[in-house]
């Protein structure tokens, strides 16, 4: 395949959650780098762009909605998937609304996670069609 | 007062045999009704001696008034009769005046005899009547003594009686005169008496009913504050009797153990609301452990058999600590969550905090704010129902975390009180304080200035009745600069520990 490989950014308090999903994301050939703190991802953002962002929504210091809200100003055809703790209609809605690209719930699959961000990735392929 | 009475009798509440109300009924019983008529029929008794006395006193002063004026009389016609005696000898007039006089005399003695009789006494009477007719007949003597010789003869017995006759009435007259007089004095005085003997009755009367009246109706609104501030104890006894008051009493124990047992009802279904609001938080702080466990088995199935030995030895064991941490949580809620009876037990007071800390963490984590707790180490224990205490530190907790804005701070200090045998939980946090109008309101029942589906108003009054019925204390100190301080002392068990660990 001479697909170009997708950076991806997964962004969630719990340890875990990063430990399995790097393996697991980067088995489609992207590239995965996982982080634990709002504040140090939003910092690595600014050194590199990513193309796909996948953030818990409820985090210590910086939250989902913040970290969707600066990645989409820093970038704005970064695709951001929200992981929420657990589905409200609200926080959906209030995601979308600020132009996030998809949620999921916990607990989820990896392989939920791979079909979301496989779209994303089609729509960021078509989008380089168009542009280039 | 009547109804009052019969309605107290009625024996639909009649709540003598309720077992709270045994020790206030094995008394002897002296009814307050009891006392009023025995001050009452005292008043009675004294008022009719008195009056009886009085008049007893007036009907015997008008005898003496009435002797008097009779003794005058006499007195005048005697002494008249001796004047006439005495011109007769010396200017030689009529003897028949004298003797006019006597008979006078003798008439008003006659006549007024029995008037006389009674003050004078039947002997002195006779003595008084032996003396006039002895002067009569000397008188008719010498009427009819023939010359001066025989005359000579007669005056001296003459004199002799005349003068014996006269003084011994005078005499009686006198003495009578001053008996008159002291009783005048005493019927003046006794109503003088009358009125300080009343008076001092009066006042020891008033004074010891009033007193026991208001020392029983002080008690009472010191039972009626200690009910209001959620002290639900049985009133016992105070008096080595009983009257109306017991079964006011009773009235007020029976009302106590209603109010107990609605407190209770009260108490559970604000443990109800508060297990609402932790739900909504658990429900997250499961989902992670159940999204890491998910993920993990999800991985190794997939990866299984490229995966080294290793990995997957991790992976499970990941699997196993993170269905733990379910376990935690759910453990947690299902602590405060159990139907609870009542159980009072030594418990370490650090460990419920630190419990009631941990069943709020995802209310904190959502709300932005940061808790921290410091515990003293080596604290005695306390007596208390585990349940409950968390239900209280709960609901401080979730009042601080609802004024707190993103970035409070809500500190929590477990420590020994100053007071012995006390230790101390305070939560402070440093919102927007508590208007001082409000501060004698938040433990009423139902006050709360939340809007009505975020808060019941119920949980300070329910708190401040488990931290009552523990032998505690709650109080607040609140500064719109500096947030709110809630203060916990609760009683430690420490007596019976010390014992034991000799
Ligand atoms: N830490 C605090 N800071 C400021 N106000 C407080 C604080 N704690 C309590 N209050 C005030 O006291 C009121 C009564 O509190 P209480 O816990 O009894 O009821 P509530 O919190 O309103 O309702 P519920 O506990 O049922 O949710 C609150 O409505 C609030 O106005
Ligand atoms: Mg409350």
């Amino acid at each position: 395949m001479s697909k170009q490989p997708l950076k991806i950014m997964l962004i969630d308090d719990e340890n875990i959650v990063g430990k399995r999903l790097k393996p697991a994301l980067e088995k489609t050939g992207d590239i995965v780098e996982t982080f634990e703190e709002g504040e140090k991802a939003l910092a690595r953002f600014d050194e590199t762009p990513f193309d796909i962002v996948v953030t818990d929504i409820r985090m210590e210091n910086i939250d989902g909605i913040e970290i969707l809200e600066q990645v989409l100003a820093k970038s704005g055809r970064t695709k951001v998937i929200i992981i929420t703790g657990y589905a409200t209609v609200e926080i959906a809605r209030e995601a979308l609304s600020k132009g996030a690209f998809d949620f999921i719930a916990k607990p989820f699959k990896p392989a939920d996670l791979r079909g979301i961000i496989e779209r994303a990735s089609k729509e960021l392929r078509s989008g380089f069609l168009h542009t280039t | 007062m009547d109804m009052h009475i019969t309605d107290i009798k009625n024996p639909e509440i009649n709540h003598e045999n309720d077992p709270e109300n045994m020790s206030l009924h094995e008394r002897p019983s002296i009814s307050i009704r009891a006392k009023v008529a025995i001050s009452f029929s005292l008043f009675f008794i004294l008022s009719f001696t008195v009056t009886g006395w009085s008049y007893w006193i007036l009907t015997k002063l008008e005898t003496k008034i009435d002797f008097l004026e009779i003794a005058d009389n006499y007195m005048a016609e005697i002494q008249q009769a001796r004047r006439f005696e005495k011109n007769y000898l010396l200017y030689s007039t009529d003897l028949e005046e004298a003797l006019e006089h006597l008979k006078t005399a003798d008439a008003i003695l006659k006549q007024k005899n029995e008037q006389i009789e009674k003050i004078l006494e039947k002997e002195h009477f006779k003595t008084m009547v032996t003396y006039m007719s002895k002067y009569h007949n000397q008188l008719v003597l010498l009427r009819s003594a023939k010359n001066d010789k025989e005359k000579e003869l007669i005056v001296p017995m003459l004199r002799q009686f005349g003068s014996q006759m006269v003084s011994f009435a005078g005499e009686f007259v006198e003495k009578e005169q001053i008996s008159a007089k002291r009783m005048f004095l005493l019927a003046k005085r006794v109503p003088l008496y009358f009125m300080s003997v009343l008076f001092v009755l009066m006042s020891f009367v008033l004074m010891f009913l009033a007193r026991q009246l208001l020392l029983t109706l002080n008690r009472f609104m010191e039972y009626t504050k200690r009910i209001g501030e959620g002290d639900f104890s049985p009133i016992l006894p105070a008096r080595k009797y009983k009257d109306e008051f017991t079964k006011l009493a009773e009235a007020f124990n029976h009302m106590i153990k209603e109010l107990d047992h609605k407190h209770n009802v009260l108490l559970e279904s604000h443990k109800l609301r508060a297990i609402g609001t932790l739900v909504a938080g658990v429900a997250h702080e499961l989902n992670n452990p159940l999204n890491n466990t998910l993920l993990t088995a999800s991985m190794l199935t997939e990866d299984f058999h490229t995966l080294s030995e290793e990995e997957k030895m991790e992976m499970v064991n990941d699997v196993i600590n993170e269905t733990e941490r379910a376990q935690r949580v759910v453990k947690n809620l299902l602590d405060f969550a159990r139907e609870g009876e009542t159980a009072i037990a030594p418990l370490e007071i650090g460990k419920i905090v630190e419990d009631s800390t941990r069943l709020v963490v995802n209310q904190v984590k959502f709300a932005k704010v940061n808790l921290e707790l410091n515990c003293e180490t080596n604290l005695p224990r306390i007596h208390g129902d585990e349940q409950k205490l968390k239900q209280v530190f709960v609901n401080l907790i979730l009042n601080a975390v609802d004024v707190l804005t993103p970035g409070g701070q809500i500190r929590i200090h477990v420590q020994k009180d100053q007071t012995p045998g006390y230790v101390l939980v305070t939560v402070k946090d440093n919102g927007p304080g508590i208007p001082e109008h409000i501060q004698g309101r938040i433990f009423d029942p139902f006050f709360t200035t939340k809007a009505q589906s975020k808060g019941t108003g119920l949980g300070l009054s329910v708190s401040q009745g488990i931290i009552k019925k523990l032998g505690g204390y709650i109080h607040l100190t609140s500064n719109p600069d500096k947030g709110t301080i809630f203060t916990v002392s609760l009683p430690t068990t420490e007596s019976a520990s010390e014992i034991m660990s000799k």
